[in-house]
């Protein structure tokens, strides 16, 4: 063991002794920069407190400061470790100059309101639409061309589509240029160019770049004594790194932020931020019983800041329950209402519909295709044509209830304005939109299902019915179960479909359609309390969560015990 | 072209157990065709799958040349391998398949051109050059397989059981031309297999493993006359070696070797390669006796002590020879306390040993006759049964 | 499949389960039917009761071949019919004044003649306390007197098959004739002056932006987590799984705060650059990924190609179906998507809109010109129902596949 590591020692040292000149060069470049990278740093934790003349909002300022601390430690401790020639500096230069290049590039990008000519973006492509389509069809052929050559490589008519494609897609291109006319962009971006700071974030972006490369070529993974482990990591993680950066900055970053700002009272526009700890819980959670002699008590009876959520009877005694937000009791109501009626209506004709078309009959395809229309063909649309059809006087739905004769003409239902009503019609809609998908799903648990099961029965005689009582549906269990769940998490988060068919407001008649998500909008952006509506986030986060949990270790107890999943 | 060298090397898998390659030390040379050979799990995979680079080597190390190539990355080692399933990139055409690897090394269009189709003749592949591999058969695929190795002009050629997935006859065919290949090529080629026939027809030494730990490396004919111990006496030759527990005993002069009730003569020429066997008259040894040491009494002169009477169970008349299977009442040869068993799914019952003679096919035998059969022991083995080793 | 019963009960079992099946499928696709039927109505036709599935719009007569000289109209006239009369009458001029005359004999009759007919015969009589000039109008051709109770403003009708016939009556009291007619205006209005066009070519940018995205991170981390050994893969590739559970909802009011603070807010890069990543299409692209045989990245490997060719050149192509499937599962993401752009997009920035967005506006907006609302319906609905049919291969046995997992 001992001559072993003596040995590799030996080794390293043969890797280690005289580098190539160049790359010494280079190097010796290279530790400078990281100098200068931290005092960049130094520079970028002074200059975050302002853009231009105006001052940073928080977020980003925090964020820029926090990276530049981070970037000046890492780029003294490089320009010490490439000095020294430890094998710790290449990760840690890579890191810190990867990092650097994204953070510069995205600040020139900012500085040049890249990402708001992204949206002004927009209106070129309204200009020059059609020119765009061609561009598609162009690219359309490239790529049906490239999957008939898949299969034969040299099929000379795919190869001349190609080429055809390509050519096509070249000239719509120019055409759409010309079309969508940049001229305003570019003049923006001649303009930003005279600004020093956006100079600099390029020159900034540039060199850390090339110091990336320089740090990631194969010379210097020798010359740092690099391992395969370590160059195998570093590979992982800059092809994961889009991904991992925008998991951080887009989810997890703002699923902890939502949580600690569910603890303040904040607003909209930042201008009043007081901790109050738990006190949004307590407030949108907190209910009051009272017992009342009289039937028809109201807030009285309650504590200060409870108003009545409802009056019930129990055990011969008339409670009063009082709630600080009724609103959102009520949307819980509504939703575990809406949960009792839509799941079943979109599960079990799923279930019955499913058997039917996994049989072998001609035309199961097709029906299964027209059954999951509505599930793609979005919310909004599906919405407001089931809006105009349950238009209380010209309706589809209450002129073929008349022409079934039961209803009477002119009498027609108000749907969407009756309270009792209001909610159903929801159910319906949701169920329409959901059976479709569900169906499929349960299509696939019908190919699990083995054939041998059904040919006993059959042998025993079992009838239609009772084949599919006592064996389809034992067997599908598991799919039921995942099918529910998942339809249960969607009903919970019902919102589009209110948004569109509530009337006359958005909580519907007598907030009858009120839902939680619906609620949380309305703190949030209407009522301007996102502290409070952060909390309410996250109660129903907890509920539909509790759901997910409860389905996963369900599946996972399935499958360890060894049962038909 | 270069050696490749094994200094020590072994290989631990991570979780513990046992090694996979414990401390193996294997010279292979310039330009030659060795052959790592041994039953499954014996670390022959893992020790071609270290030269490649696809293993990590946790201990000792691996030169090709002159280079220490434990920590170089594969596609830096200069090497080529074939797959056992070939490993072919579906979605490109036999022609890409050949030039991918010049493709990458950023090789000029024309000379890529040029280098494929002088592969694909040398393996009779030039009308399949715009096809898929899924429109070729097994064999085809096999040959792109080894095109794409060859056009790339490797120090290094690696085939880890490239013909397992063939059927008999194709398996004979493509023996002989990879031999010729490798002839032509003149690279160094590390091949492994299970069989130990291919081993032996093909390789110019061969490295027989078991367990992780290399037996012997020698010429085929070496590890046929001479092998270094047990295992690989029982491993090498087919019909396999006959191993059988048998007492010594008889005189220094004519020593004898007792089992089942026969006493049987041990020719001098035994007793000169194997002097120990003196020394051990009265213990136990394990007897080697190959199928070609049997004759049949009259074909061959022998003394009277050592021809014996059997009773044969089964004959299989082969044409040329006939192979007769003779039971012994002894208990089965053991190695570490396992009964021998070379070819994986071989069962030997525990209480009787199997002996295959092999015989002259002009003598017409049925199962169920007594014969007596000459035995050439001057040619046998003898081995200890405890160390396995040779009582040399 | 085993031996079937025959006969006329399986036969009837099979027809039930087939009408079954197609009773379902309408009441699946009734509702895209009075989409498409109403998208194409003019306007006034929605509001009939009852409801029709086929868009009719008024018969018309070019002006030209009404033999009136004192027609001076360019557009074509609407035709009428009266219940007297089997021929169609045309509207040459629908504001003249009206005098609604009844007759002295029978006072409940109405008769509606042109202001200038009649003469006064210089009697008057008393109605209600005032008094009334008596006209001789002409009623059928015999003269009857009359008094003027109401002067309105009605339309004037001519036959088209005898000129001379001209008739004075309220516009609405008629019946119009109305012919197949649908009204395919309607989706050019609601393109360019209901700024449906801004909004469709918007949604056209944000879900080829999204899906683009998607799919590079996607392939791009999918790889690193199957075939990439790196510290830490494994508890960072259950962190995207779990992240799979977490609803948007609880998102929105940090994201929307970061988007206010960026500056992004009221624009589309809101609605493109968070949404670029998808943690579910990692999964899917690892999960593909690893049923790749790893000798065929080991060949490449030992061909010296870098991890990144592989990727490109040879995992990519094989994958396919993979990217498809994420492509439409992206698309119909992308596309349908409605409560972030709400948060995000100003209510008064027409500019900004995308498609749902837009349609919701225009649903609480142009509630008389449903019309046009449902037209705009159509046009946001057909993209992604088209895209399912054409990519439904791969996405429904996947969609199903992968969630049973």
């Amino acid at each position: 063991m001992a001559a072993d590591a003596a040995d590799k020692a030996e080794a390293g040292a043969d890797l280690r002794d005289a580098p190539d000149n160049g790359l010494g060069r280079k190097l010796k470049l290279l530790s400078l920069w990281h100098l200068v990278g931290a005092a960049v740093s130094v520079m970028g934790i002074l200059l975050a407190r302002r853009s231009g003349d105006i001052e940073l909002p928080w977020m980003p300022r925090f964020a820029l400061q926090g990276f530049f601390s981070f970037a000046f430690v890492a780029h003294m401790a490089s320009a010490y470790g490439v000095g020294a020639r430890t094998r710790w500096a290449r990760p840690l230069s890579l890191a810190a100059n990867y990092l650097l290049t994204l953070v510069a590039a995205s600040a020139t990008l900012h500085l040049f309101n890249a990402f708001q000519a992204l949206g002004d973006f927009g209106e070129g492509l309204y200009k020059a639409f059609l020119s765009f389509v061609v561009i598609s069809v162009g690219l359309l052929w490239v790529l049906l061309s490239g999957q008939m050559l898949a299969h034969r490589p040299t099929a000379a008519g795919p190869l001349r589509l190609r080429r055809a494609g390509w050519s096509l897609a070249a000239v719509a291109t120019v055409w759409f240029v010309i079309k969508a006319d940049p001229s305003g962009m570019i003049s923006s971006i001649g303009e930003t160019l005279t600004r020093p700071l956006a100079l600099g974030a390029i020159a900034l972006t540039l060199c850390a770049a090339l110091a990336t490369r320089l740090m990631w070529s194969r010379p210097a993974a020798k010359y740092f004594g690099s391992t395969r482990q370590v160059d195998e990591a570093l590979s992982g993680f800059a092809f994961l790194s889009p991904n991992l950066i925008g998991f951080f900055i887009f989810f997890a970053f703002p699923l902890l932020f939502s949580l600690w700002v569910s603890f303040f009272d904040w607003d909209t526009t930042n201008t009043t931020r007081d901790f109050i700890g738990l006190e949004n819980y307590i407030q949108a959670l907190s209910l009051d019983f009272v017992s009342s002699a009289q039937s028809n008590a109201g807030t009285e009876v309650l504590r200060t800041d409870y108003q009545v959520l409802a009056n019930l009877d129990w055990f011969g005694q008339h409670w009063v329950v009082g709630a600080r937000d009724v609103e959102f009791w009520l949307s819980l109501k509504n939703i575990t209402v809406f949960l009792v009626l839509a799941v079943p209506l979109a599960v079990l004709p799923a279930l019955v519909l499913s058997s039917v078309l996994a049989s072998k009959l001609p035309g199961m395809k097709v029906f299964r295709t027209i059954y999951f229309v509505p599930s793609v063909a979005g919310v909004i649309g599906v919405s407001i044509v089931w809006g105009q059809m349950f238009d209380a006087t010209i309706g589809w739905i209450n002129y073929i209830l008349d022409l079934l004769g039961i209803s009477e003409a002119g009498q027609g239902r108000g749907w969407l304005t009756q309270p009792d009503t209001a909610l159903l019609s929801m159910v319906i809609v949701f169920a329409w939109m959901s059976f479709g998908f569900n169906t499929v799903l349960y299509l696939a648990g019908h190919q699990a299902i083995s054939k041998e099961l059904y040919e006993a029965a059959e042998i025993d005689g079992a009838n239609t019915w009772q084949i599919f009582r006592r064996i389809t549906v034992p067997q599908l269990r598991n799919t039921t179960f995942y099918v529910v769940i998942t339809t249960s998490i969607l009903a919970l988060q019902l919102f589009d479909i209110v948004w569109i068919l509530a009337r006359p407001i958005a909580g519907g008649p007598n907030f009858a359609t009120q839902t939680p998500v619906l609620t949380l909008y309305q703190e949030a952006f209407t009522n301007n309390r996102q502290g409070y509506a952060s909390a309410l986030a996250w109660v129903l986060f907890v509920i539909i969560f509790s759901f997910t949990l409860f389905q996963f270790r369900r599946q996972r107890s399935e499958v360890s015990a060894g049962g038909v999943s | 072209m270069a050696e490749v060298t094994f200094r020590s090397v072994s290989k631990q898998y991570e979780g513990g157990g046992p090694k996979a390659v414990h401390d193996l030390e294997l010279d292979i040379k310039d330009g030659e065709f060795m052959v790592l050979v041994g039953p499954s799990g014996c670390g022959k995979s893992t020790a071609l799958r270290m030269i490649a680079g696809l293993e990590e080597i946790t201990d000792g190390e691996l030169r090709i040349g002159d280079r220490l190539v434990n920590d170089v990355p594969p596609g830096d080692r200069d090497i080529a391998m074939v797959f056992q399933n070939y490993a072919l990139y579906p979605h490109m055409t036999v022609r890409e398949n050949i030039g991918f690897a010049l493709e990458v090394a950023k090789v000029k269009k024309a000379e890529i051109k040029a280098r494929t189709e002088e592969a694909a003749e040398m393996l009779g592949l030039t009308e399949y050059l715009d096809r898929l591999p899924k429109a070729l058969s097994g064999g085809q695929r096999q040959r792109v397989a080894m095109g794409r190795a060859i056009v790339r002009s490797p120090q290094v050629f690696l085939m880890d059981e490239p013909l397992s997935n063939l059927d008999a006859k194709l398996r004979v065919q493509m023996r002989s031309e990879i031999i010729q290949i490798q002839k032509r090529l003149d690279t160094t080629m590390i091949y492994v297999t299970h069989d130990q026939i291919e081993a032996m027809t093909m390789g110019h030494r061969v490295a027989v493993m078991r367990l992780g730990v290399l037996q012997q490396v020698a010429h085929p004919q070496e590890l046929y006359q001479r092998p270094a111990n047990l295992f690989v006496a029982a491993f090498i030759g087919s019909p396999a070696m006959n191993l059988i527990n048998v007492t010594l005993g008889g005189t220094a002069e004519r020593p004898t070797a007792n089992f089942a009730g026969h006493t049987l003569a041990i020719g001098e020429g035994a007793v000169e390669r194997y002097p120990q066997i003196v020394d051990r008259i009265g213990s136990s040894v394990v007897l080697g006796l190959r199928p070609e040491h049997f004759s049949m009494e009259g074909d061959f002169d022998l003394p009277e002590d050592q021809i014996l009477e059997f009773e044969i169970e089964l004959a299989e008349a082969m044409g040329a020879e006939a192979h007769l299977h003779i039971m012994l009442d002894v208990p089965v040869v053991e190695l570490d306390g396992q009964p021998l068993s070379v070819e994986d799914g071989d069962e030997i019952a525990m209480s009787t040993t199997k002996i295959i003679a092999r015989i002259d096919g002009i003598h017409y035998v049925t199962s169920g006759d007594s014969l007596r059969l000459g035995v050439k022991t001057h040619l046998a083995h003898f081995f200890d049964p405890d160390t396995g080793l040779p009582l040399a | 499949m085993s031996v079937r019963r025959k006969g006329p009960r399986a036969t009837i079992v099979r027809i039930v389960t087939y009408l079954c099946l197609v009773s379902v499928a309408v009441i699946v696709v009734f509702p895209f039917v009075v989409a498409f039927a109403t998208s194409t109505k003019n306007s006034q036709d929605i509001f009939n009761y009852p409801p029709t599935l086929i868009p009719k719009e008024p018969q018309t007569v070019d002006p030209a071949e009404v033999a009136l000289s004192d027609v001076d109209a360019d557009e074509p006239l609407p035709l009428y019919a009266f219940p007297d009369s089997d021929t169609r009458f045309a509207l040459v001029d629908n504001d003249v004044s009206v005098a609604e005359f009844r007759l002295l004999d029978d006072v409940d009759r109405i008769i509606r003649l042109n202001v200038t007919s009649g003469e006064k015969t210089g009697e008057v009589v008393i109605i209600d306390g005032a008094e009334e000039d008596i006209f001789a109008i002409e009623v059928d051709g015999t003269t009857v007197e009359a008094y003027r109770s109401r002067l309105t403003s009605g339309g004037q009708f001519v036959s088209l098959d005898d000129p001379t016939d001209v008739r004075v009556e309220l516009v609405n009291v008629v019946q119009p004739l109305q012919q197949f007619g649908p009204r395919l205006e309607n989706f050019e209005e609601v393109l360019i002056e209901k700024d449906f066009g801004r909004s469709l070519t918007n949604t056209v940018l944000v879900t080829i932006a999204v899906v683009s995205g998607q799919i590079l991170t996607s392939i791009l981390g999918g790889y690193a987590f199957a075939r990439i050994k790196f510290k830490g893969s494994g508890p960072l590739f259950l962190l995207y799984l779990g992240s799979v559970m977490v609803p948007f909802v609880v998102l929105i009011i940090p994201l929307f705060q970061l988007m206010l603070q960026v500056g992004w807010l009221d624009n589309l890069s809101a609605l493109i650059i968070p949404f670029m990543f998808s943690a579910y299409g990692t999964f899917l692209m690892r999960q593909f990924f690893i049923s790749i045989p790893i000798e065929i990245e080991e060949a490449a490997l030992l061909d010296n190609a870098s991890r990144w060719k592989i990727l490109w050149r040879i995992m990519v192509p094989l994958a396919r179906p993979a990217i498809a499937t994420l492509a439409t599962f992206g698309f119909l993401y992308a596309w349908n998507s409605f409560f972030w752009p709400l948060v995000i997009i100003n209510a008064g920035n027409p500019d900004g809109r995308v498609l749902s967005l837009a349609l919701s506006t225009l649903g609480g907006r142009s509630s008389t010109d449903l019309n046009l609302v449902f037209a705009g319906a159509m046009v946001a609905m057909a993209p992604p129902i088209l895209v399912f049919l054409f990519a439904q291969r791969y996405f429904v046995e996947n969609s199903a596949s992968s969630g049973l997992k």
